[in-house]
């Protein structure tokens, strides 16, 4: 229907109609600014306005005439029945115009794509069809016209495709049809002919009752046929043609064929052999006819032949073998393309495949005999080269099955001749396309006689047993061994076969034989590098006995160790890795009780002698692990965890297993309860508080961050939170260094700090600095049988487990509310249960009192080997405040159940952010106690004056950021012997210790040993030091009004009394704080009583401090 | 479905992945859409747009390593359902392209194979010059299905003689031979091979020789006629190394894709995707003459389709032998020498009206014929060519009359050997001792002989010797000896020369490498290897590329010396021509000129001391 509401004025232009084109060629539809002016259904009739336009240049308009025809169907679905008319009254105006010089091709496009549309839409009537159908046969009804005989041609082609579309439509008018044939003389009569024919097929192949001669119908005007117009289909068909007339067409047809080119040929022979099988014609008419064309270097032609021969096999009787050699011989033809070449052998081999099938031994063994032909000559190319090779394997196999294989040479010397002609894919390297044939040929040898497709399992056997079979396995273990650079396509091609349901016996069997032959062959050279691939796939087959291997491996570590000397460094590393690896997968494959013997002296020998470090590590781990686990369980631990899934392995292992459960919550709730998770250093202050104060607090009186101005990359840290808090205010300009007045002291304080602080990494453009805590993770065997024994549904499992349950698997999740920033989890692939755990409960329970010292490091010790697993938690803390981290568990229980839950938290106390300050990288080793000691002394001064050095500033790492140091100062009286403060700052804080002054005390811990490299001041410098100290100390706890010393050891003024008893010396540690901060103790030791001195540039952390003080020293 | 060939649709892609061409042809489409649905009892999905074809071309790529592919199953990258995993080289050429389900474009692989009628197949794929040409015929849907189920056999990979099979398939399926032949007809087309149709040289038999003046053309009744196809245009395809030369020299001329021309070509090769006549020439030249009334059509006989045109004028009938000589020169006793010849007889038939011509193939006994095949023109009788007498009804233009692949039987023009020996990696001293013409006796005579020592992968720095005849030329990668200047042609007589000489080359530059990763395999090479030369060998091919299937090895790996030279006089394969027992039926007395030439396709002379490439002789 056409749409005037939308029928524009303007019809389109030649541009228009080049862009609605190409939108329709890239996405089948029109785009939006043709659709918001036209409607689709009106594009045919503007299509047939703009063709019918005079002006319109004419490669436009066969642009549109192709694209009618190309996009009929979403064209004309639905068109009217005047925009029919108007199509076909275009037609005919474009036909019957007059010709003028040029638009030869218009006329001819406009009949090929109305002709087109016609066929494929089926929304036009016959009466359009006999209106088209009218006006070609006007134009065919003047044989041998000069002038237009291409338009003719052309004109019958549209006839025969609308036959096509319409079968039978010109069933009435075959006998003019026929007549036109036998008249035309001009090279148009290839297109009478087909034509003709095929209205001569479709007559018989619908049955249709017409006669094929009689002309009594009138040609013009065309009427179809009165079923086709009635479209009562059935009521026409009777017994089809005349056979007598049919014979004489079909003969006349058959006289014609010279008159082909070769495409036609084709088409008329797709034809022609369906009619002359129906009319049980005598094949061997049309061999004689057309046999010939097979020695044309046309491919066509000759697969016309070929077409013709697999149609009427027995008339060709005895000419099978001129045929297959006319198609060896094409193949050989240098001149014709490539993939003719390949065609011809791809036939050739589909015509053998019909010949063996049918099983007629005389045909097959005079086919057979050509077998040797096929031998590639030396410049063929290898696409060439690899289908030949295929030949001359069907015949060898193929003749073998028929001769008992006595006969023929034997297959190594066949298989030999074969690779010469790729033989050098023994020495190029393995990716080469030479390797590949040659290997494929392989592969075909082998498989040929027991194909996928035969379902007889005896031919493995068979095969098996063969002299092949023998022969292959011999040329495999030869190349092998000659031609290490092989062995990575010998491993993907046993590798092939094995993951082959019907083949794999035989991939099987070829790792035997290299176990067998190879191996010892391998440990006089001791060269294996380039054999691991294999020697990991023999590993992996448990049908292997792993006892040459071991030893083989045994003798190569041995040659190893003994040229320490030589070969250093990665290399080593490298094939130690490597060796430990085949370990590996023997351990996964095979039986622990095969391999312990052998495996435990490899391991053993290598963690003793091996002569690099981690090699000799792992190679205990792995020792420990064949010594300790049994062999499942150990099975399971080493598989990677997603192969971890029944459905990969078929091992009977697995078939234990049902599928995987899924979690069960009820019985992960009091995960807590069996699975602890606990420090190994427990806390001195069980922390039942946490000071928790916002950034911003912190940055008011502790630390100023500065940025500089510099600073681009800020907009993208947006999620940096101390940029969010810090009020534009606090913005001092730090561009512009401002000019203060500073003594000769102070400068050298600051270059001091400015060197240090530059060390410090910069929280908010790097990885910070990391606190770890380390934790160990345990299974109670009890309680987690209790629960999830029951579920155990493999007895065999049951027997095992009973015993000590284990999880796999196990990821543990933390998290925490205090800036401990992002805690990375932590994997632990295998956990084993201990049997009792009685001392662990008490722990637990007690854990949130404060605990003893003594309690801890025993521990450790006695967890050595068998108990939990160890974790560290990894925390990168933005404050340094104490707090807990919560941990959330998933594990794997052997039975594939899933666990999950929380369990307890694990507390952080101050302490855990006590670390070692930096060092500058620069820094000599030697002159480290003395930075230390400076450092200390700076950061003392620096944090007791805030004064002096208040306005500066101190770049971080990385120079972006800035920090200014506040400092606050606290003093606490530690009541306790001398004795007691040193023995606890030696167990606690003995990393920490920067310089200790006074003769006695320095005397008294030099002794101990337990701390060194540190600052040793025998004598005590007085002087202007602590005086200054202290008397700057009175103004500034003054000043700050959140100091936070209590108990009465607050007063200045008692400090020079205690400290005049029976002093001994001074202790200085310095604790850095992450992410920058300090804390500073000067521990004045007397004999009966301790002041600590403390100045932090965190006044928050004064608060914990306190408590830990009194923990480490007083209880 | 009557068999025969049609084809659905053709795209042609350009070296940016986009297709610059497409053609639908929607009557072949309906009646696959119809026998798919009779089979399916579904419709089929529709055919791609040129977007999600140059798509899935690109994914496809990607997938295949090429835009041909593997062709070979290949270890770590075939995956199932791909091309590759069928293990034939012929899927190079034959292929399949999944497509992307309408609307999701690329992550939906897993979708896609279950979907496996989402797949088209078969889609005959001939690049040329700048140009990808996909042409996908009408093959029947259990054809398609069987080769979806062949591609997704999960087992090592399909055996010889099995029940289903691609040979099987490709031998029942004329369309896809016929949309080969489209597609090598297409990039004829888009590359510029056929020469333009207005060219009109006039017949000066005396000038330049008999092959100058059969490639220029003789004009019928002073109109403009067609040159027909160069008639050795098709050998260049024989063998790999002319091959990049012919792409090379196309590409230039293939600047803009002329989409009328192709358009015009398709509407009167195959107006509704059934080819009906590739032949260029005959298209372009009617599309460019036209047909006038003037021109009667034949008395009695019927033109055939493939000789729109009667030829008027001065008659006579001219043939060429053009033989190439392809050779493997081992000089060494466990390796038999290798000398082949394919030859070709091209003809120009200046006749009037449609005459028979026969001749006898007196060559046929004495050449050492392996194989012989001729233009569809030729009328061969049923049992084959046994009486020697060969008959055919000539076309216009040139055509190749006959194909043949023969020994030769004067044996090889050149002999002689060539060593290069490694003295250091670096240094190398070479002989040559080569005799041309032996035993060739007047008119045979040699146009000129160069022979080249190419190193594709090391550089030349110093060069040093002098031959005893002819002169020199050194580039950065090759060594070319001019054994015979053009303009000093030998005949009658034979000729010795030597060219002793030594070479020097840059530092091989896979050193750098050799030393760090590769390290187990240098310390095992020096154990296992004794002489500098393996040592040499080991290094350089460590970085040896693939070589494409289309090729016959990796000439990269080897040491050789090629020969070409140009003999002129008669064939080599002693093929030839009696020009007095040429019968034309009915007779006219025109004369018949008949003139041979051999140039030489891949003549190698082995590097003795090295390792070549052989095959076995049975």
């Amino acid at each position: 229907m056409t749409t005037p509401e939308k029928t524009p004025t303007k019809p389109l232009s030649v541009h228009d109609w080049d862009v609605l084109i190409s939108d329709f060629q890239d996405s089948n539809a029109p785009r939006d600014w043709f659709t918001s002016v036209f409607s689709l259904s009106s594009l045919p009739d503007l299509a047939l306005t703009s063709l019918l336009k005079k002006d319109f240049p004419l490669p436009s308009k066969l642009s549109i005439l192709v694209f009618l025809d190309e996009f009929s169907h979403t064209l004309f679905p639905q068109c009217s029945h005047e925009t029919s008319d108007r199509f076909i009254e275009a037609l005919r105006a474009i036909v019957q115009s007059p010709t003028t010089d040029g638009s030869n091709g218009l006329k001819e496009q406009a009949l090929i794509s109305f002709t087109s549309v016609l066929v494929t839409v089926e929304s036009f009537s016959v009466r359009h069809v006999e209106g088209v159908v009218d006006l070609l046969l006007a134009l065919v009804n003047r044989p041998n016209h000069g002038f237009d005989r291409q338009a003719r041609a052309v004109a019958c082609e549209c006839l025969r495709q609308l036959e096509r579309g319409f079968p039978g439509l010109l069933s009435d008018v075959a006998g003019h049809l026929w007549t036109l044939c036998q008249a035309e003389r001009t090279h148009a009569v290839q297109a009478y002919l087909l034509l003709f024919t095929t209205v001569v097929f479709n007559v018989v192949n619908q049955k249709i009752r017409v006669s094929l001669i009689s002309t009594s119908v009138p040609l013009v005007p065309f009427n179809a046929p009165s079923w086709m117009r009635d479209g009562s289909l059935g009521l026409s068909q009777g017994l089809g043609a005349d056979q007598k007339e049919l014979r004489r067409v079909l003969a006349f047809m058959l006289e014609s064929p010279y008159l082909f080119t070769s495409c036609a040929m084709m088409e008329f022979m797709g034809m022609v052999v369906p009619l002359a099988s129906a009319l049980e014609l005598q094949a061997s008419m049309l061999r004689v006819q057309f046999l010939g064309m097979v020695y044309s270097f046309d491919p066509m032609l000759c697969h016309v032949v070929l077409l013709m021969y697999t149609q009427f096999p027995d008339a060709f009787e005895g000419q099978e073998k001129d045929i297959m050699r006319r198609l060896m011989l094409l193949s050989k033809e240098t001149q014709i393309y490539l993939v003719f070449r390949l065609l011809a052998l791809h036939w050739l081999m589909g015509l053998l495949n019909k010949v063996v099938l049918s099983g007629e031994i005389g045909k097959r063994k005079s086919v057979l005999e050509m077998g040797q032909k096929f031998h590639p000559g030396v410049f063929d190319p290898l696409a060439l080269k690899a289908l030949k090779l295929d030949l001359v394997v069907q015949c060898y196999v193929s003749s073998n099955g028929l001769s008992g294989g006595d006969k023929s040479k034997s297959a190594g010397e066949l298989l030999q001749e074969c690779l010469v002609s790729v033989s050098d894919f023994k020495w190029l390297p393995p990716w080469s396309s030479e390797t590949a044939v040659a290997f494929r040929t392989l592969h075909k040898f082998l498989i040929c006689a027991s194909t996928h497709s035969d379902s007889d399992p005896s031919t493995t056997r068979s095969l098996m047993e063969s002299s092949l079979f023998q022969n292959l396995q011999v040329l495999l273990v030869d190349m092998t061994s000659k031609f290490p650079i092989l062995v990575p396509v010998v491993v993907s091609f046993i590798e092939r076969l094995v993951n082959c349901e019907k083949h794999q016996w035989l991939g099987e069997r070829f790792l035997q034989t290299i176990d067998e032959k190879l191996l010892p062959k391998l440990e006089k050279r001791c060269l294996l590098t380039a054999y691991f691939p294999l020697l990991h796939r023999l590993a992996e087959n448990d049908t292997i006995p792993p006892s040459r291997l071991i030893e083989l491996l045994t003798k190569f570590v041995l040659s190893l160790v003994d040229k320490r000397g030589i070969d250093v460094g990665l290399k080593l590393w490298d094939q130690g890795t490597e060796v430990l690896g085949i370990c590996r997968t023997l351990l996964s494959h095979h039986k622990s009780s095969r391999l312990f013997l052998g495996l435990s002296r490899l391991l053993s020998l290598m963690c003793l002698y091996f002569p690099d470090l981690d090699v000799r590590d792992n190679a205990r781990i792995y020792l420990r692990m064949l010594v300790c686990i049994p062999g499942r369980k150990l099975k399971n631990i080493l598989k990677p965890a997603d192969t971890v899934s029944p459905s990969t392995h078929p091992s009977t292992f697995f078939t234990v297993q049902s599928p995987r459960f899924r979690h069960d919550p009820n019985k992960s709730w009091n995960l807590s309860s069996y699975i602890h998770l606990e420090r190994v250093t427990s806390l001195l202050v069980k922390q039942s508080w946490s000071l928790s104060l916002p950034s911003l607090g912190v940055g008011n009186d502790g630390y100023s961050i500065i940025e500089s101005k510099v600073q681009v990359d800020e907009i993208e840290q947006d999620s940096s939170q101390e940029l969010q808090l810090l009020p534009d205010s606090r913005r001092i300009e730090s561009g512009k260094p401002t000019l203060r007045v500073m003594d000769a002291k102070i400068a050298e304080v600051l270059e001091r700090l400015r060197r240090y602080f530059s060390v410090i990494p910069d929280l908010r453009h790097m990885p910070g600095i990391k606190v770890r805590i380390a934790c160990t993770l345990r299974l109670d065997a009890e309680p987690y049988n209790s629960i999830w024994g029951s579920q155990n549904q493999s007895p065999e499992l049951d027997k095992v487990d009973s015993s000590s349950p284990a999880l796999f698997a196990t990821v543990l999740k933390f998290s925490s509310s205090a800036p401990y920033g992002s805690i990375p989890l932590c994997r632990i692939p295998f956990l084993q249960g201990e049997p009792h755990w009685d001392k662990n409960v008490t722990n637990d329970e007690g854990s949130l009192e404060i605990v003893l010292l003594e309690n801890t490091p025993k521990e450790e010790e006695k967890e050595g080997l068998g108990g939990g697993a160890s974790v560290t938690v990894e925390l990168e803390p933005r404050e340094p405040t104490p707090g807990l981290v919560e941990v959330s568990m998933e594990a794997n229980a052997e039975s594939g159940q899933m666990i999950q839950g929380k369990l307890e938290s694990v507390p952080v106390g101050i302490e855990d952010m006590f670390l070692k300050a930096l060092a500058p990288p620069d820094e000599h080793e030697d002159t480290i106690p003395s930075y230390y000691s400076a450092l200390f002394n700076a950061l003392w001064e620096v944090c007791g004056s805030s004064s002096s050095t208040a306005h500066e500033t101190f770049a971080l790492k990385g120079g972006k950021t800035a920090a200014a140091i506040s400092g606050t100062r606290s003093v606490k009286l530690l009541e306790v012997p001398a004795e007691t403060v040193i023995q606890a700052s030696e167990l606690h804080l003995a990393p920490f210790v920067v310089a200790i002054t006074g003769e006695q005390l320095v005397n008294i811990v030099r002794e101990g040993g337990i701390i060194e490299n540190i600052l040793w001041q025998e004598e005590e410098e007085e002087g202007g030091q602590a005086t200054a100290s202290s008397s700057m100390g009175v103004t500034g706890a003054n000043r700050d009004p959140l100091r936070l010393t209590y108990i009465g050891y607050g007063d200045d003024q008692e400090v020079p009394m205690t400290r005049s008893r029976g002093k001994m010396g001074k202790i200085k540690m310095l604790m850095f704080l992450p992410p920058r901060y300090h804390l500073l103790f000067e521990m004045e030791v007397g004999e009966e009583s301790t002041l600590v001195q403390i100045r932090t540039d965190y006044w928050p952390c004064l608060a914990y401090v306190d408590d830990y003080l009194e923990a480490l020293f007083l209880l | 479905m009557p068999s025969g060939c049609s084809i659905r649709a053709l795209w042609i892609i350009n070296n940016q992945d986009a297709v610059v061409f497409s053609r639908k042809f929607p009557v072949v489409e309906k009646r696959w859409r119809s026998a798919f649905n009779t089979s399916d009892g579904s419709d089929p999905p529709r055919l791609p747009t040129d977007q999600q074809l140059a798509t899935a071309f690109t994914q496809r790529k990607r997938r295949e390593g090429s835009a041909r592919g593997y062709g070979l199953r290949v270890v770590t990258q075939s995956t199932k359902g791909s091309d590759s995993w069928l293990d034939d080289p012929i899927t190079r050429h034959i292929i399949s392209l999944p497509l992307s389900s309408s609307e999701e474009d690329d992550d939906n692989n897993e979708s896609n194979e279950n979907d496996e009628m989402n797949i088209l197949w078969p889609i005959v794929i001939q690049s040329k010059g700048l140009y990808c040409i996909l042409v996908l015929p009408l093959v029947e849907p259990k054809e398609m299905r069987d080769f979806v189920s062949l591609c997704d056999r999960s087992d090592c990979g399909s055996a010889v003689g099995e029940d289903l099979s691609l040979s099987s398939l490709l031998l029942n399926m004329s369309s896809i031979t016929g949309a080969l032949m489209v597609a090598h007809s297409f990039g004829d087309v888009t590359s510029g091979e056929t020469v333009e149709p207005e060219v009109v040289v006039a017949a000066s038999p005396s000038v330049g020789g008999l092959f100058d003046s059969l490639t220029g053309s003789i004009g019928i009744s002073s109109r403009p006629r067609p040159v027909a196809a160069a008639p050795v245009a098709s050998s260049s395809s024989s063998s790999g190394s002319s091959l990049t030369g012919a792409a090379a020299l196309d590409a230039p001329k293939a600047g803009l894709l002329d989409k009328d021309l192709l358009r015009n070509f398709i509407a009167s090769a195959m107006p509704f995707g059934t080819p009906l006549d590739l032949s260029l020439s005959n298209i372009f030249a009617m599309k460019a003459n036209g047909f006038s009334s003037a021109e009667p059509p034949h008395q009695d006989l019927k033109q055939p389709a493939w000789k729109p045109y009667l030829y008027k004028g001065k008659q006579r009938l001219l043939f060429t032998i053009h033989e190439t000589i392809n050779a493997a020169l081992y000089d060494r006793d466990e390796i038999p020498d290798s000398v082949s010849v394919a030859g070709q007889i091209n003809c120009r038939a200046e006749l009037e009206g449609l005459p028979d011509v026969s001749f006898p193939l007196a060559g046929l006994s004495k050449a050492h014929i392996e194989s012989i095949s001729f233009h569809p023109c030729a009328q061969v009788p049923a049992h084959g060519i046994d009486k020697q007498n060969i008959v055919f009804q000539p076309p216009l233009g040139n055509f190749v009359l006959m194909r043949y692949q023969a020994g030769c039987g004067l044996g090889p023009p050149v002999k002689g050997f060539y060593q290069l020996s490694m003295v250091s990696e670096d240094e190398g001293a070479f002989l040559f001792k080569v005799g041309l013409m032996e035993g060739y006796k007047s008119p045979l005579s040699m146009e000129f002989c160069t022979i080249t020592m190419p190193f594709p992968r090391r550089r030349i720095v110093g060069f040093d010797g002098t031959p005893s005849a002819g002169t020199v030329v050194t580039t950065e990668h090759s060594v070319e000896w001019r054994v015979l200047g053009s303009g000093r042609s030998l005949s009658g007589k034979s000729l010795e020369a030597t060219f002793p000489g030594t070479i020097k080359f840059s530092p091989l530059k896979s050193r750098r490498r050799g030393d760090g990763d590769d390290d187990d395999s240098d310390g095992e090479g020096t154990e296992n290897v004794v002489n500098v030369e393996e040592v040499l060998v080991q290094k350089m091919n460590k970085d040896l590329p693939a070589v494409e299937m289309e090729e016959p090895f990796c000439w990269q790996a080897y040491d050789y010396a090629k020969v070409s030279f140009k003999i002129v006089g008669a064939s080599v394969s002693r093929m030839s021509i009696d020009t007095k027992s040429v019968n034309i039926y009915p007779t006219t007395k025109s004369p018949v000129e008949y003139s041979a030439q051999v140039t030489s396709g891949d003549y190698i002379l082995w590097n003795t001391l090295g390792k070549a490439p052989s095959a076995a002789v049975v």
